[in-house]
């Protein structure tokens, strides 16, 4: 009798065992927490900077802050450039080259998405950054960093849209929308210039060291403040771009390189006159460039394949043929300007002729009749003979320019025009000039320095995102686009329309922009 | 015979005393409650007592003394009080003083029992004892023994001993589950024996119901169960594969890919983006994974079907529940050899167009000039060849009085259809019981099994097979043609090729248990099973250049610029502890049953992966530090996972007259998976059942040699949420690129918003059924009505983007939540009939069909779920949405081919518009709704309505034969590997070149010549119909007269087998059998394994 007693309560006692075991159904973390180990934070800060190169891997289809979307409502929108491919490619880009895009267009919506899901970014690791243990020197530099990517995403959403709705906090769940109508209510475009873009990029300058203190790629003090300048020429504040840029330029951190050709290759990367460059390389086995932007825009066969022997080198597409440099832009050139043929792949029309064009790399391009159109960008064009190539034609390795010092040149001469300073605006811009192989201009009045500085502008920075954006800033958007042939509605198309689905979601609380 | 009757009953206060004091938790106390049994004393009584209750006395002696007292606590005259005193006196002495004055009456039985009563004993009873024993000798506990025609009866003890006073001339019934009855008359035998053989009829045997067994005829939920001598007839890879057709309401759907697991769906698809698939118990070691375990270890496969009989798993029940059961050695030794080869190859293959054929479509199309160019490829005969499949085993297995042993090794080689594709497993299995003493078992249950694939790159190459064009060659004297050069698409033999692809897995699987039946009505369980893992993953892919070393002609862009060699190991421990106590007690028709029992279990996963270019080619160099670091290369990765469940289950079993029945059952699972605050879930379930042939109403009537009714309500759940383990915490992006200062930095991102409030789907399922026997057991049958309703499902809802969620597979933020409502609605339909029609004769037809209907009735909102993906012109064909069921297609109406350019300009909207001013002759016309949309249609799912399984066959003196037939109809399929095509250049199916629509033929469902840039389209949805005849089996036995000779071996039998001999199926495409992981986007075929048929000859041999 015992015996069963004993072994009985052993065995039953085991029953209830495990649920004495409180814990037992709180498993700890397998991966670490900012809170836990400091490299989260500051690998959020490096996400936050690979936000810049892409936030989808497949390549701005969906998401979207300087791919195929960003060339489309940029250079392809502007008067710079037409949609290219054949005719039924991508209707979504034709429509925004058209200005005939819905609030459904898909390229759209993945700007929205994507510059939002940057922020997202941000706001995570500015969380990150306020509970990890790291020393208050570093951790500032890092606050600073991100608040100027933010930053500078706001000022692309405020170009792109108008007001937005101002997300600076990590959202607490599916429902915060619902509990804080901010997060899809619209504010004004002052409220974010005012609230986010100008402080962000106030902070950034304040904090971090000029670009020699720092690694090449890091937010410097040289983008923050450059860019803060140009935030303050689009809000005509012509004393504050004028002081900021005069800055840069007494740094003397910054120089024009004497070749305007090589800033869009390899070697030019990170030169001299790189304020704000976007940077790419070898990652994960192979190019981690901007999904699809060199393929995007590089040449096109005409159908077929390249399969003719006369050509070893011309193996299948070098891309997908889109964003073909306009006869306008062609137009703006004047004869001389070494920036021409730096810009512009031109295929020879003849069919008759016997090979192809040569490339600065030595590549041959197909002849007339194997190539789709008669111009492509030679900013995109990346060399898979002479500069870094790992075998990813979608992720060539492209750094994009998104700033350089002769932009900064032409924002002083501008500011400075503005001002009343002519002898410094003019100075300014023969420097930009002269580098082109070009005279000094002949303007005089403030209206024709005015005139030439944005002609400049527009040759000047051809092709590199700027264009739609500096008409619309100049009120020359209507003017220009129907001078190029384009259906423009002065009051409607100088943005874009918010996305439909994403007024659905915000249950009507973010509103539409005029005209759509 | 009353007295006896309430003897039992006091029992029972006692139980339910106990089960009083087990929610109280005092287990101690428990067994305390109990007095049965005494120790030993003198024979001879000595007592002083001054007026206490007979009963105390009655306990006092038992002290003393080595007797035992049998009686009823409630007797009154038990409870009268004496005085005593005697010395030294003999027991019987003792009792007549005491029992002077009342009318109770003694009985001496063996052992010492004094069996004690009130009134006379009936003269002519006698005590009568013996043993029941199993037909391999066992002794058999807690079988019952009445006496036939009375409620007067006992249950034997853990050494199957029993005794009870009868009639010299009455009859016993002894009866035990799973066993048959048998009645012995008394005769005046004091001791009898009984050897019990173990039943055949269906509804007599056991099935297994999850922590415990219950009789077929007793269980009142949806269950049912296929033997292993069944499953080994087919000469397939995993046992769940020969359960096709075999069961209603479990759809199984498997391919032919060497070691894969087939898809299961018992009564309809139950989630849309959670798991899908049934959860596995092999011998009581839950799992998710069974392609390890050898088919011949089986003995049987119980599958839970309701609520009612998933509930006892809880949260991980909603699916429904397999359980294996492997074998158990019995009887003397035996020595077994089975083993069988085969030859397999590709049925149902796509006849793709010739190269004449295919020059003229494309010419037809406008596509670039094509050149005849003295080649015609046929490249699925390029990839795909006969292969051999083998499988040898051996099984040695036995028992004795203490102990019984099982002990196999198994070997299979199953090479594939495809070149350079191969499964090999090695598996050995031991199963051990040993009976330490009569009430005391131990026993374990371990396999070890070892795999080896060589995976190859189905996707790539079925793809590129399907639209490479027949004029490029395959392979000419080693090196391949080039059809990316001409066409943009990979050669299909270099995707093989170009990479070797090998996972090596070992895993140990076992359980361990310890059972003591410290009394005949109380089984006491303490089990631990455990799933070791470990797989490593070995990708090697070659460097090549599109030269002329690899291809005929250069160019193109296939090639590797440099090689790669990726590394994953992975480990994973799961362990399982579950620990019951199982009552059962019968008393006077009342069967009671109950299980109360915990389990916790913890799932401890870990893997780390490295992957470098530039390793050399040799094999014996594929390490990861033979790469070149010099190259850009990804960041090791690794990661692990930690997960624990903890749960509380009981169940009562109770029948009543073997005509009354009922369950009940209760669980409450913790899942570290959740949060905290919805960590917990509770899951009750009811089943009653009634017996209606047991009924006096029936004994009359011989239509009915069985009926049953049954019907159950029971919730269950579903854990697997396909969000890691830890679905509510943020997980970061990892691997995103950025340079500082020319150096790669791999920095992480936090793209999610995550739901703080994620709980189970939960399950609520209804079950009636009926199930009957008759024409003397020749016609067995079950019919059954299902309603199950999935609430809670997880699905992802679209958030602002504002919120910064990225969803990675689609645009615009989402999170994953418990918002949508899925329902599944099903009639089962069984039917076997068997029939001996000379002793040479007998023959077997078994047929089953479910009719399911699945729709989703809920989504969070009402946005439908999109999916389906296929290529840049169709990015979404599927649409999960209310009324319809679960990734139905939703496509463009294809009405039918403009005829002439007259045709297209009469096809007008109501406002007199043309609908397709842009398209030609031969083109398409789509519908349009009345406002001159264009209108897209729910076009079916790939969820058949109506799925069936045929299973017969005969036996002809030494001769057997088996056929299964399966089928499912109602079922839709997307040709996506067709709408995938994307260019001029692509080649077409043999029967599109010779049908498509031209000036001189005008089609009405094939439109002209075109670059297969169509939209999504009723033109792509097929019909899944079909029917198979999954196996065919032809046996000899050779004559037992014959191989005695031998004197080496005992028993012989020699077959040969087709499986999937004959397919007809209405689909265009390689195979009706579309597996797909998720289920909304299931039946979109666009890489399927082509059906396999195989001929193979075994051989079953006894020494």
């Amino acid at each position: 009798m015992n015996k069963k007693i004993i072994y009985g309560s052993i065995l039953m006692a085991t029953l209830l065992s495990v649920a004495c075991q409180k814990n037992f159904l709180n498993v700890q973390t397998t991966t670490p927490t900012p809170s836990n180990d400091p490299t989260v934070a500051m690998d959020l800060v490096s996400g936050v900077y690979s936000s810049l190169i892409y936030v989808d891997p497949r390549g701005g289809w969906n998401y979207d802050t300087h791919g195929i979307s960003f060339v489309a409502a940029t250079d392809i929108m502007s008067d710079d450039a037409d949609k290219g491919s054949y005719l039924a490619d991508q209707p979504g880009v034709l429509d925004l080259d058209n200005f005939t895009e819905t609030a459904g267009n898909s390229f759209v919506a993945a700007l929205w998405n994507g510059y939002y899901v940057g922020i997202g970014r941000v706001n995570n690791a500015l969380a990150a950054l306020a509970v990890a243990k790291l020393d208050t020197a570093t951790a500032n530099r890092l606050i600073a960093e991100v608040r100027f990517i933010r930053g500078y995403y706001y000022f692309n959403l405020v170009r792109f849209f108008g007001g937005v709705p101002i997300v600076i906090t990590v959202p607490n769940g599916p429902k915060a929308a619902n509990s804080n109508a901010s997060y899809v209510t619209r504010a004004s475009v002052t409220e974010v210039y005012n609230n986010v873009i100008i402080p962000d990029m106030q902070f950034a300058m304040n904090e971090l060291p000029p670009k020699a203190g720092t690694s090449t790629g890091r937010i410097n003090r040289g983008i923050a403040e450059g860019m803060l300048a140009k935030v303050y020429l689009y809000l005509q504040n012509w004393q504050m771009a004028f002081s900021l840029t005069q800055d840069i330029i007494n740094s003397g951190q910054y120089s024009l390189v004497p070749d305007y050709s090589t800033i869009w290759r390899q070697a030019g990367d990170n030169n001299a006159e790189s304020i704000f460059e976007i940077e790419t390389g070898g990652f994960g086995g192979t190019d981690a460039g901007i999904p699809l932007y060199s393929e995007f825009q590089g040449p096109r066969n005409a159908g077929g394949g390249w399969n003719n022997p006369t050509f070893p080198d011309a193996t299948g597409d070098l891309g997908w043929g889109f964003c073909t440099p306009s006869t306008s832009l062609i137009s703006a050139y004047d004869s001389g300007d070494l920036r021409e043929a730096a810009s512009i792949i031109f295929v020879n029309p003849s069919f008759a002729a016997p090979t192809g064009d040569t490339l600065w790399d030595g590549f041959v391009i197909p002849k007339r009749s194997s190539v789709q159109a008669l111009y492509y960008n030679y900013k995109a064009y990346h060399s898979e003979k002479l500069e870094t190539f790992y075998g990813n034609r979608d992720r060539k390795e492209k750094n994009i320019h998104l700033f350089r010092f002769a932009e900064v040149l032409l924002i002083n001469a501008e500011a400075a025009n503005e001002l009343g300073q002519a002898s410094t605006a003019t100075t300014d811009l023969n420097q930009v000039r002269t580098r082109a192989g070009l005279p000094n201009t002949t303007a005089v009045s403030q209206s024709d320095i005015r005139t030439a500085i944005w002609n400049e502008r527009r040759v000047e920075l051809a092709l590199e995102h700027d264009r739609f954006f500096d008409l619309v800033r100049t009120g020359r958007a209507a003017q220009a686009m129907t001078a190029a042939g384009k259906n423009f509605a002065a009051g409607k198309n100088e943005l874009l329309p918010i996305p439909s689905v994403q007024i659905a979601l915000s249950g009507g609380k973010l509103t539409q922009n005029p005209g759509y | 015979m009353n007295k006896r009757l309430r003897l039992r009953h006091g029992v029972v206060c006692a139980a339910k005393k106990a089960l009083l004091i087990m929610k109280l938790s005092a287990i101690l106390l428990l067994v305390g409650v109990f007095k049965l049994s005494a120790g030993v004393g003198q024979s001879s009584i000595s007592l002083k007592i001054d007026k206490l209750e007979i009963s105390k006395i009655l306990g006092m002696i038992e002290k003393q003394s080595s007797f035992r007292f049998l009686y009823n606590s409630r007797l009154k005259d038990i409870q009268q009080q004496v005085s005593l005193d005697v010395k030294d006196q003999p027991v019987e002495a003792v009792l007549g003083r005491i029992f002077t004055g009342t009318d109770l009456t003694y009985k001496v039985m063996e052992n010492n029992l004094i069996v004690i009563v009130s009134g006379k004993i009936e003269k002519q009873d006698i005590p009568v004892t013996g043993k029941v024993t199993s037909d391999n000798g066992e002794a058999l506990s807690g079988v019952s023994v009445t006496l036939k025609g009375t409620t007067r009866g006992t249950t034997t003890d853990n050494s199957g001993n029993f005794s009870l006073l009868v009639p010299q001339n009455g009859t016993l019934v002894i009866s035990y589950i799973g066993y048959q009855d048998q009645e012995i008359a008394v005769n005046n035998q004091t001791v009898v024996n009984v050897k019990l053989e173990q039943s055949s009829k269906p509804l007599d045997q056991v099935v297994v119901v999850g922590y415990g067994t219950q009789r077929k005829i007793d269980v009142t939920g949806a269950t049912a169960t296929v033997k292993g001598t069944e499953l080994v007839k087919q000469p397939v890879m995993t046992p769940t594969q020969a359960m096709q057709g075999k069961v209603a309401g479990v759809q199984i759907i498997s391919s032919g890919q060497p070691g894969s697991q087939p898809s299961v769906r018992i009564r309809g698809t139950g989630s849309m983006l959670g798991g899908v698939e049934p959860l596995y118990v092999v011998d009581g070691v839950i799992t998710t994974d069974i392609t390890n375990i050898n088919t011949a270890d089986i003995v049987n496969v119980d599958i839970l079907k309701d609520a009612s009989s998933t509930a006892i798993y809880g949260a991980r029940g909603s699916n429904g529940v397999i359980i294996i059961t492997t074998k158990q050695g019995s009887g003397k030794l035996k020595l077994s050899y089975n083993g069988n080869v085969g030859i397999q190859s590709a049925t149902n293959l796509v006849k793709m167009a010739n190269a004449q054929q295919y020059i003229t479509y494309v010419q037809s199309s406008f596509g670039p000039p094509v050149q005849a160019t003295g080649y015609s490829t046929d490249w699925y005969s390029q990839i795909l060849r006969n292969a051999v499949e083998q499988n040898h085993g051996i099984t040695l297995s036995g028992s004795s009085e203490k102990t019984n042993y099982l002990f196999s090794v198994d070997y299979i080689d199953d090479q594939g259809i495809v070149i350079d594709n191969d499964f090999k497993r090695f598996t050995l299995r031991t199963n051990e019981q040993f009976k330490i003493t009569n009430n005391l078992k131990f026993g374990f249950f371990a396999s070890y099994s070892n795999g080896n694939i060589q995976n190859v790159n189905l996707g790539s190459a079925y793809n590129d097979a399907y639209r490479a064009a027949p004029t490029v060659p395959g392979l000419i004297k080693g090196k391949y043609g080039n059809s990316s050069l001409f066409q943009n698409v990979g050669n299909p033999i270099l995707d093989i090729k170009d990479n070797n692809n090998h996972t090596a897995d070992n895993r140990l699987q076992g359980n361990a248990f310890l059972e003591y039946k410290p009394w005949t009505w109380l089984t006491l369980r303490s089990n631990i099973g455990a799933d070791w893992d470990n797989a490593v993953n070995r990708v090697y892919t070659y460097q090549f250049a599109a030269d002329t070393t690899t291809f005929v002609t250069p160019g193109g862009n296939q090639s590797n610029l440099y090689s790669n060699l990726t590394w994953n190991a992975g480990n994973s421990l799961h362990w399982v502890w579950d620990n019951t106590a199982t009552f059962n007690k019968y008393f006077n028709e009342h069967d009671l049953t109950i299980l109360v029992g915990t389990t916790s279990e913890q799932i401890f996963s870990s893997y780390s992966q490295a992957d470098v270019d530039g390793v050399p080619p040799d094999p014996s160099l594929w390490y990861i530090s033979n790469g070149n670091f010099a190259l850009p290369f990804l960041p090791p990765s690794g990661g692990g996972a930690n997960q624990t469940r903890n749960s509380y289950l009981a169940r009562v079993n109770y029948s009543y007259m073997d005509k009354y029945l009922f369950t009940g059952n209760f669980r409450a699972d913790g899942s570290s998976t959740f949060p905290a605050n919805n960590r917990w879930g509770y899951f009750p379930s009811f089943g009653v059942g009634w017996v209606v042939s047991r009924e006096g109403f029936m004994q009359n009537q011989h239509t009915f040699d069985a009926l049953k009714l049954r019907a159950s309500w029971g919730k269950s759940g579903n854990d697997v949420t396909g969000y890691g383990t830890q679905g509510y915490t943020l997980t970061l992006l990892e691997n995103l690129p950025y340079f500082f200062g020319g150096q790669a930095t791999s920095g992480s991102a936090i793209s999610q918003i995550v739901d703080q409030n994620l709980k189970w789907e939960t399950t609520t399922e209804s079950d009636i059924a009926v199930e009957f026997s008759t024409i003397h057991g020749k016609l067995t049958g079950d019919i059954e009505g299902y309603t199950k309703i999935v609430k809670d499902a997880l699905i992802n809802v679209l958030i602002p983007s504002t919120l910064g969620s990225y969803n990675p597979s689609g645009s615009g933020g989402y999170v994953l939540t418990n918002a949508a409502s899925i329902q599944n609605k099903g009639v089962e339909v069984s039917l076997n009939w068997h029939d001996q029609i000379n002793s040479h004769l007998s023959y077997f037809v078994g047929a089953n069909i479910t009719f399911n209907q699945n729709t989703v009735v809920g989504l969070n909102g009402g946005q439908p779920y999109i999916d389906g993906p296929i290529g840049a012109d169709q990015p979404d064909v599927t649409r999960t949405d209310n009324g319809h069921p679960i990734g139905s297609f939703y496509v463009q109406k294809v009405v039918g081919v403009f005829q002439s350019q007259a045709d297209i300009d009469n096809y007008k909207d109501k406002n007199g518009n043309i609908l397709e001013p842009g398209t030609e002759p031969g083109d398409f016309k789509y519908q349009y709704d009345a406002n001159g949309h264009l209108d897209s249609v729910f076009a079916g799912s790939y969820q058949p309505k109506e799925y069936f399984g045929v299973n017969m066959g005969m036996n002809y003196k030494n001769f057997d034969l088996s056929i299964v037939l399966i089928g499912s109809l109602g079922g839709k399929i997307y040709n996506g590997k067709k709408a995938f095509r994307q260019s001029l250049l692509d080649n077409v199916e043999s029967s599109t070149a010779d049908n498509y629509w031209t000036n001189s033929n005008h089609s009405n469902s094939e439109p002209r010549a075109n670059g297969g840039d169509l939209p999504a389209s009723t033109y792509f949805v097929e019909s899944g119909n079909y029917v198979r005849i999954n196996n065919v089996n032809i046996g000899y036995t050779i004559p037992a007269a014959a191989i005695e000779k031998t004197k080496v071996i005992s028993s012989l039998r020699i077959y040969i087998s087709a499986q999937n001999p004959l397919t007809l199926k209405a689909y265009s495409g390689f195979t009706p059998e579309i597996q797909s992981s998720s289920p909304t986007s299931a039946g979109i075929e666009l890489n399927a394994y082509p059906s396999v048929k195989t001929y193979s000859i075994g051989v079953n041999v006894g020494f």
